[in-house]
């Protein structure tokens, strides 16, 4: 089957303040940070950490609460993003009899590294600090690494694949480029995709913290704790959230009058092969050059990219590096920001929240910044032209998303304009 | 709380089942009470009331069946 252009018709999001997508992207425009500090009466030692929270979101207004109570925390945020994608798509939850047949091959693939560890977290501190004998059952459908896509699967009537990838970092950054081909391929006429993640958890703090790549911070100074490619950069932040899109055939789109958002164009995936934890600019550049053959792009019209850009001393001047040889003469004119030093990083959702931002930097012709940047780049981070302040009319006719996870997956998507 | 009150309560927060839907004759499987969800129910009474319940249990059927059910194991009503 010929391929064909998948669009982007609905664009969900459970934003760290609370607010809809213009008001989300609009703050990262102007530079402003969501992470504040984490406070914590955890036992033996509380956390406190930099953190991003979706402290507005209310799982029950945006769910019910039947549904709210049978899911964890990553659950919630998924299907409540995916529900904002849909209604922005202006499809029904439930179709009318006569059109339910056409979702027998739509699908949903999700993506989320940590999935329902927090269900069995607190199953395992009820048990072993409180002393309690029971479990509920429902801790099996909680804890679950594929809520989400059931969840979703059942709520929307989506009869087609229905799975959750896990690759650290570029979870939902391969799991949106597997459900844009399944749209290409006519496999599917709609998918819905996208990543959620809670990493509060308890544990999973402090084997980040142990791992020495979490930035420190206290109240006054959380809000900058996130400098990706700054000299004076000193680690993470670690966020929970969720972001959908529904992705559809072009035609499909157009037969039904949808508002079409942005378009994804390539999907370029590879692993360093290299190391667990060290990133290889190679694997990085692989991926790249992938998604641009993918996309039938030349380095020449991207006009911005969202980096992978975590702000750990050893991963943003690899990065870097890998843009500079993909894009040449051309990187250092190569607008590149790291949104992660606004809405941190959110894990397995983090490609699918800066899918989100990429497709909106498309839409509104503005490109973001790298907060807390101004003055402050690493030599060994130079070499491409970092948007310090957001930029407004900007001509952009294409864009790529980088996710670069531990285990060396590499995810990268390339988004084009949608037309005006 | 009583083992009424207390199939009442997850009946209406956890499946949003009407309150004059509940009668003790009502049919689990109408309200809403599929296996998962039944079994869910058993643990909240277990864990409310100090019970347990014997897995080799034959499903409650009505609101009344499990309400005897939970009756029948809870050594000592707590307000």
């Amino acid at each position: 089957m010929q391929a064909r252009r998948v669009a982007i018709t609905g664009i969900g999001l459970i934003s760290p303040w609370g607010g809809d997508l213009g008001d989300f992207f609009e703050r990262l425009l102007a530079g402003e940070s969501g992470v504040r500090h984490l406070l914590t009466d955890d036992l033996p030692r509380p956390l406190s950490t930099p953190f991003v929270s979706c402290q507005g979101f209310e799982p029950e207004v945006e769910l019910g609460k039947p549904l709210a109570m049978m899911m964890e925390r990553f659950a919630q945020l998924g299907t409540a993003a995916a529900f904002q994608a849909w209604a922005h798509a202006g499809l029904p939850r439930q179709p009318e009899a006569a059109d339910a047949a056409e979702r027998d091959t739509w699908g949903c693939i999700w993506g989320t590294a940590l999935g329902g560890l927090s269900a069995h977290e607190r199953g395992s501190r009820e048990m072993w600090q409180k002393g309690r004998e029971r479990l509920s059952p429902l801790s099996v459908v909680q804890g679950m690494n594929n809520a989400v896509n059931a969840h979703i699967s059942i709520q929307l009537g989506l009869g087609g694949v229905s799975s959750s990838h896990t690759a650290a970092c570029a979870s939902s950054g391969i799991a949106i480029g597997e459900a844009f081909r399944r749209v290409r391929s006519g496999d599917a006429d709609v998918m819905l995709t996208g990543g959620s993640d809670v990493c509060q958890s308890y544990g999973v703090v402090r084997a980040w913290e142990a791992m020495r790549v979490m930035a420190p911070g206290d109240a006054q100074t959380a809000p900058s704790a996130c400098r990706p490619f700054s000299a004076d950069r000193a680690g993470l932040v670690l966020g929970e959230g969720g972001a959908a899109l529904v992705l559809e055939a072009w035609d499909h789109a157009v037969a039904r009058g949808a508002t079409i958002h942005g378009e994804i164009v390539g999907f370029g995936a590879s692993c360093d092969r290299s190391h667990l934890v060290r990133p290889s600019s190679a694997g990085q550049v692989r991926a790249l050059r992938a998604a641009l053959a993918d996309g039938g792009l030349e380095p020449s019209d991207i006009g911005y990219v969202n980096a992978h850009g975590t702000a750990t001393a050893e991963g943003d001047p690899v990065e870097i590096a890998a843009l500079r040889e993909v894009f040449g003469d051309g990187a250092s004119r190569l607008p590149v920001s790291a949104t992660k030093s606004m809405h941190g990083h959110l894990l397995g959702a983090s490609g699918a929240i800066e899918a989100v931002v990429t497709a909106l930097a498309l839409r509104e012709q503005a490109v973001p910044p790298t907060a807390h940047l101004a003055g402050r780049i690493d030599p060994a981070c130079e070499g491409v032209d970092h948007i310090l302040q957001g930029r407004r009319r900007v001509p952009l006719q294409a864009a790529l998303s980088n996710s670069f996870a531990f285990g060396g997956s590499n995810a990268v998507l390339a988004l084009r304009a949608p037309p005006r | 709380m009583n083992s009424a009150e207390l199939i009442r309560n997850f009946l209406t927060e956890r499946l949003g089942v009407v309150p004059h839907q509940i009668q003790p004759g009502a049919l689990l499987a109408d309200l809403g009470v599929d296996s998962l969800m039944l079994a869910e129910l058993m643990f909240e009474a277990e864990d409310r009331f100090g019970i347990e319940i014997p897995s080799d249990l034959s499903p409650p059927r009505t609101v009344a069946d499990m309400q005897s059910a939970i009756d029948a194991l809870t050594p000592l009503k707590t307000g």
